[in-house]
């Protein structure tokens, strides 16, 4: 018998139950759609991760100061001021970093003509835009001349910009930030992705701007450095631990007074325990749909036994076991594979409900919508070929004479 | 008791060729004999009738036959084919190329219509549905029930149900047909078109094998074997 004629019997068959074959159904559609919808949701995050990594600015250390130490008590890690632009410049020297840029930031309050608003002021050098991965939008940014000469220009983060009604048009204008007037340089293209903070709102003077008036310091807070290629990332952090420790002076028993952290590993560990968690909730949802299969095993049983003297005819006028078999086998992989694709939609329109009104990222391939359709069409050939098995191997005799 | 050799002169193959044959069951420990020794020719052309009460081993005899059951010992040949050694299947593909069945109780395909129960042996047969179709019309049409061609079986009455049975049997142009207790659901005035309409196929050359419990009905028939006990009886 074909497929085409195998397909006609049981759709006419599932017709005359409608009910029956629906509910049946209903276990592989909810299984289906909670694999699509909470995939989706898994994937969704794990790929909002990988951006915010991408906006990190790439291949990124960032070193920062070690604790404080009086006595036997250790301050937070950071509070220690051992880090001078000195440092950040030979760190710049070594062969495998691409660009530095030191840090030191704080709060002012930054006002033109009557808007003000209060945001973070961050003092580096020309290779920020380098290591943060960001890009200006109009104007310039600043020059090492810039930091050389304690000039007071600003770079503005774009959302910055926009609390003060700063346009393309605004560069060569003059803002006042804690009172002092800056020429505004650049606007920086917005980055959208924030980490944990809003990365365009910011305002980006000359570091030495920062020591100068704001913190009266020589110490920087942090130093981001931006490694020329993903695999030397290991070589460049020993080669930075050295060469601080050597400047600092520190003795080969001592502890490093700084550290060195790999924000993008950080990320790629938080991306992979996602991955996992996606791995996790697409395991509870073929459960269900394992269910639902189970479902469609026991519905099919039951159909067999109710139809043995269905068998019985056909096996008289001249069914042989595989055109029954393959007659409860495809009835069964109807009720899968249907059940399967309206899964597809319902999780799909899961998936849309969700992301409006939950606000959560949900990423779909077709390869997911793919694999659970691919699962359902298996989940109903194991669990259909039992009964159909059943179905096949009845003895015409006995089945003819079942009531 | 000796069993009498009941046989016809041959003028060609015989449809059905049984030599000593005999079926029993296993029940627990204990065999119970439910043909012992059954010899019997159903020659081309022939209406047999098989009469016998029931118990008498004749619904048994059906079913070797009709190639739905394999004798204990002794050969069973249909249309010239031995059944032993034949599997399930081989079976199978005997009883769709060679054997019309018309049960006492219609069996025929719930909610399905008269013309797809007519028209599914010749699916088993592997044909297209066209021609399938075309030909379940052709034999409904010649037993007069062309208007009811979409009727499901529970829309017919016993008579019609019964004649769309025998077109199901008559479909794929068996050598044999074997109808068990055909009139037995049936009233009387049915049961007679039926006889008369089993007789009319075998004007036409059909060949017949008829099991009733009545005699009367037998009467019908061309010729008559009885069984009793399992053997048959002059």
């Amino acid at each position: 018998m074909s497929l085409f004629e195998l397909l006609r019997l049981a759709f006419s068959r599932l017709a005359t139950s409608r009910l029956r074959s629906a509910l049946t159904m209903l276990g592989v559609i909810i299984g289906v759609a909670s694999v699509v919808a909470l995939v989706g949701i898994g994937q969704g995050t794990t790929s909002n991760i990988t951006a915010r990594l991408n906006g990190l600015g790439t291949n990124l250390l960032t070193v920062t100061p070690g604790a404080t130490q009086s006595g036997n008590t250790r301050g937070a890690q950071g509070s220690a001021t051992t880090l001078t632009l000195a440092d950040a410049a030979q760190v710049r020297t070594l062969a495998d970093v691409a660009a530095v840029a030191p840090e030191l930031s704080g709060q002012a309050l930054v006002r033109v003509g009557a808007i003000n608003t209060t945001t973070t002021i961050l003092g580096t050098t020309a290779d920020y835009p380098a290591v943060r991965a960001y890009n200006v939008a109009a104007g310039s940014f600043l020059s090492d001349l810039d930091v050389e000469r304690q000039l007071r220009v600003a770079v503005l983060g774009a959302t910055t910009a926009s609390d003060l009604g700063l346009t393309s048009g605004s560069i060569g204008s003059v803002i006042q930030i804690a009172g002092l007037p800056f020429e505004v340089k650049g606007i920086f293209a917005a980055k959208g992705t924030g980490t944990f903070q809003n990365q365009d709102d910011e305002v980006v003077i000359p570091v030495s701007v920062v020591q100068k008036y704001f913190v009266g310091t020589k110490n920087v807070r942090t130093i981001g450095v931006s490694v020329a290629s993903q695999d030397s990332m290991d070589v460049a952090t020993a080669e930075i631990t050295a060469l601080l420790r050597q400047r600092h002076g520190l003795a080969t028993s001592a502890t490093n007074d700084f550290s060195i952290a790999n924000q993008a590993q950080l990320l790629e560990t938080a991306s992979s325990i996602s991955a996992t968690l996606t791995l996790l909730l697409g395991g509870i949802a073929s459960i269900s749909l394992i269910v639902g299969g189970i479902g469609i095993m026991n519905i099919m049983l039951v159909s067999v036994r109710e139809r043995t003297r269905e068998i019985g005819i056909r096996k008289a006028i001249g069914a042989k076991r595989r055109d029954i078999l393959a007659q409860f086998l495809v009835e069964a992989l109807t009720l899968s594979l249907l059940g399967g694709c309206v899964g597809v939609v319902v999780g799909l329109a899961t998936s849309a409900a969700l992301s409006r009104l939950g606000g959560l990222a949900i990423v779909l391939n077709p390869l997911t919508l793919g694999v659970a359709v691919g699962f359902s069409a298996l989940i109903g050939v194991v669990f259909g070929v039992w009964p159909a098995r059943q179905a096949a191997v009845l003895d015409p005799i006995a089945a003819l004479r079942y009531e | 008791m000796t069993t009498p050799t009941l046989t016809t002169p041959a003028r060609s193959t015989p449809i059905v060729s049984l030599r000593g044959v005999t079926r029993t069951y296993r029940t627990r420990d204990v065999e119970v004999p439910a043909l012992v020794d059954v010899d019997l020719e159903v020659a081309p052309g022939e209406f047999v009738a098989l009469v016998g009460p029931s118990g008498s081993g004749k619904t048994t005899l059906m079913n070797v036959v009709g190639c739905l059951d394999r004798p204990t010992s002794g050969t069973c040949a249909i249309h010239g084919t031995d059944v032993a050694g034949l599997d399930d299947d081989g079976l199978a593909r005997l009883r769709s190329r060679t054997i019309g069945f018309v049960f006492q109780s219609f069996n025929l395909l719930p909610r399905t219509s008269a013309l797809e129960n007519v028209a599914t042996p010749l699916l088993y047969q592997g044909l297209g549905r066209r021609e399938r179709n075309a030909r379940a019309r052709v034999v409904l049409d010649r037993l007069g029930m062309s208007d009811r061609l979409d009727h499901e079986p529970s829309q017919l009455s016993g008579g019609q149900q019964q004649r769309v049975a025998i077109a199901r049997a008559l479909v794929t142009e068996p050598a044999l047909i074997l109808a068990d207790e055909p009139t037995g659901n049936l009233d009387s005035k049915t049961g007679a078109d039926m006889l008369a309409l089993l007789r009319e196929l075998n004007r036409d050359g059909r060949t017949i094998l008829m099991i009733t419990h009545d005699v009367t009905v037998a009467a019908s028939a061309s010729r008559q074997v009885h069984i009793a006990d399992g053997r048959l009886v002059a």
